[in-house]
């Protein structure tokens, strides 16, 4: 069955509405224990309080300045350490490995040594967000450097460009739409890394809340955090790095305007 | 036709080999080939794939580096690339995170380093020989085919390089955007007097251009043929009598005998 594009919207609202619609008649057939597994109704009126108690939005407040400020600094200090990978063959050599190693590391991992090294300070979660993340965005610049077609540095030669200039000028440009995806793929990361360090280290945060939610038993808390977080990652991957990510990819000739 | 023996020499090619290194033995991708080039000519490189041409077209480029053999511009050796000798690729290669203007304008930025106003100043005007004036702000991926070489082209003579190379540019074309092309680039070389040196494996083309054409042979390289194009510009590159010079110029190439060596 075709369906037309403009239409594919009217199914996924179907969908999710249809999910939760299962989840409530299941707790209303009391197929699950309530205590266990609240309804949606719950989960929302608890969200609802929290928001309502000023618990939520200082919260949300907090990951997203840890998240913001952590993810600039892995992603500034990622674009130029792949830049270096991506213009000198013995910096790459030696750090690729070391990136891809870091990278298969899971983020949560990073907190025990982020408690050995900061204690429970902010700063460990700042370290959290930017181990987790910066691996990903020096090798997505490395490797978008490294495939340029060599026409456009040869025109920037000819025309030229000194030698200083040509990483502005030219090649981070050049590699724009490999580097948004790295930033792309970093955020997703630098997110699973943030709510995991909040977990434990913090007083405060998306993931602190969470923690609570589990030291109170309060089953809708947990489960309400958790679509709150899912929901804040979806919405800056689809429509912040997403939609830039489109943008770039048509202007560069990569896809077909929609 | 202005005559060759007032004008000066601009392009000296001396004695120039290229071989590559292949594992233990090499291969002879150019024999010693001496051109010389007049200040203000059209020179069309033609032969088929593989005789060196464009290998010779990056040479003067300062892309590659000869194995023997020097190249000199005004009597100055060339070494590497320089906004003296610019070229004009096959693959446009026009910068997609600009627009239009911008990439004109790109090359002028050593010229008029602190002034942007001059820059787009000059850069409009070479829009405007290209006939893409009303284009300034287009991004680059809106633009067709044939008018993206057309940036490139005036992205390439806005910094006024001494010398123009033309690396095949015209293949992915269609015929009638192409025979455009013909007559624009007849038209600027015209009207700036710009010493041009194209590349191309179309015996027509190398007919409709060039005020000289040289036939390369295969392989190793060696000019076989150097033709004068004695017809008035502009020229149709649907003319019979460029369809007789491109017959002669193609049996050149067919003929065993090796004119040049």
């Amino acid at each position: 069955m075709q369906v037309p594009e403009q239409n594919i919207k009217y199914y996924v609202i179907g969908f999710y509405f249809l999910l939760i619609a299962t989840w409530q008649v299941m707790f209303w057939a009391s197929l699950v224990l309530d205590y266990l597994f609240p309804s949606p109704l719950q989960v929302a009126t608890r969200l609802w309080e929290l928001a309502a108690d000023n618990y939520l939005w200082p919260s949300v407040k907090a990951t997203f300045q840890r998240m913001g400020i952590g993810f600039s600094i892995a992603a500034s200090v990622g674009l130029v350490i792949g830049l270096l990978m991506g213009t000198s063959r013995v910096v790459n050599s030696c750090l690729r490995s070391l990136f891809l190693g870091l990278q298969t590391l899971p983020s949560a991992a990073w907190v025990p040594v982020s408690l050995l090294l900061f204690g429970l300070s902010d700063k460990g979660i700042y370290f959290v967000i930017i181990m987790s993340s910066l691996p990903a965005v020096a090798i997505a610049t490395s490797d978008g450097i490294s495939h340029i077609p060599i026409i456009y540095l040869r025109v920037a030669r000819t025309l030229g460009t000194p030698g200083w200039a040509m990483p502005t000028r030219v090649m981070l440009p050049a590699a724009l739409p490999s580097i948004v995806t790295g930033l792309k793929l970093g955020w997703t990361l630098a997110w699973h890394g943030g709510v995991s360090a909040e977990l434990i280290k913090s007083s405060i945060g998306l993931g602190y809340l969470l923690y609570m939610g589990r030291e109170l038993n309060d089953a809708s808390q947990v489960i309400g955090i958790m679509v709150l977080t899912i929901l804040f990652g979806l919405l800056l991957d689809r429509f912040v790095f997403g939609l830039i990510q489109q943008r770039i990819r048509i202007r560069w000739g990569l896809a077909q305007q929609a | 036709m202005p005559t060759t023996g007032s004008r000066p020499v601009k392009l000296k090619l001396t004695d120039i080999t290229k071989t590559y290194a292949n594992g233990s033995h090499t291969i002879e991708a150019l024999q010693p080939v001496s051109v010389e080039v007049l200040d203000g000519e059209f020179v069309v490189f033609f032969g088929p794939s593989g005789c060196g041409k464009s290998t010779l077209l990056n040479i003067i480029a300062g892309f590659e580096t000869p194995t023997e053999g020097t190249v000199t511009l005004d009597n100055q050796t060339v070494k590497g690339p320089h906004h003296d000798r610019l070229m004009l690729f096959q693959e446009h290669g026009l910068f997609p995170w600009l627009n239009v203007i911008e990439n004109v304008m790109y090359g002028l930025k050593r010229k008029f380093r602190f002034k942007p106003h001059a820059r787009r100043g000059t850069a409009r005007q070479f829009l405007q020989m290209v006939h893409l004036e009303q284009f300034e702000h287009t991004p680059i991926h809106a633009l067709s085919g044939g008018m993206k070489q057309r940036v490139a082209l005036a992205r390439a003579l806005a910094p006024d390089p001494k010398v123009l190379l033309v690396d095949e540019p015209f293949p992915a074309l269609d015929a009638l955007t192409r025979a455009k092309l013909y007559g624009d680039l007849q038209e600027i070389f015209m009207r700036t007097r710009k010493t041009i040196v194209l590349v191309t494996h179309d015996p027509r083309e190398a007919a409709c251009l060039g005020d000289r054409v040289l036939v390369f042979s295969g392989r190793p390289g060696k000019i076989k043929a150097d033709i004068r194009i004695d017809l008035p510009r502009l020229r149709e590159i649907n003319d019979p009598a460029v369809g007789a010079y491109a017959a002669t110029i193609l049996s050149h190439l067919e003929s065993p005998a090796d004119a040049g060596a």
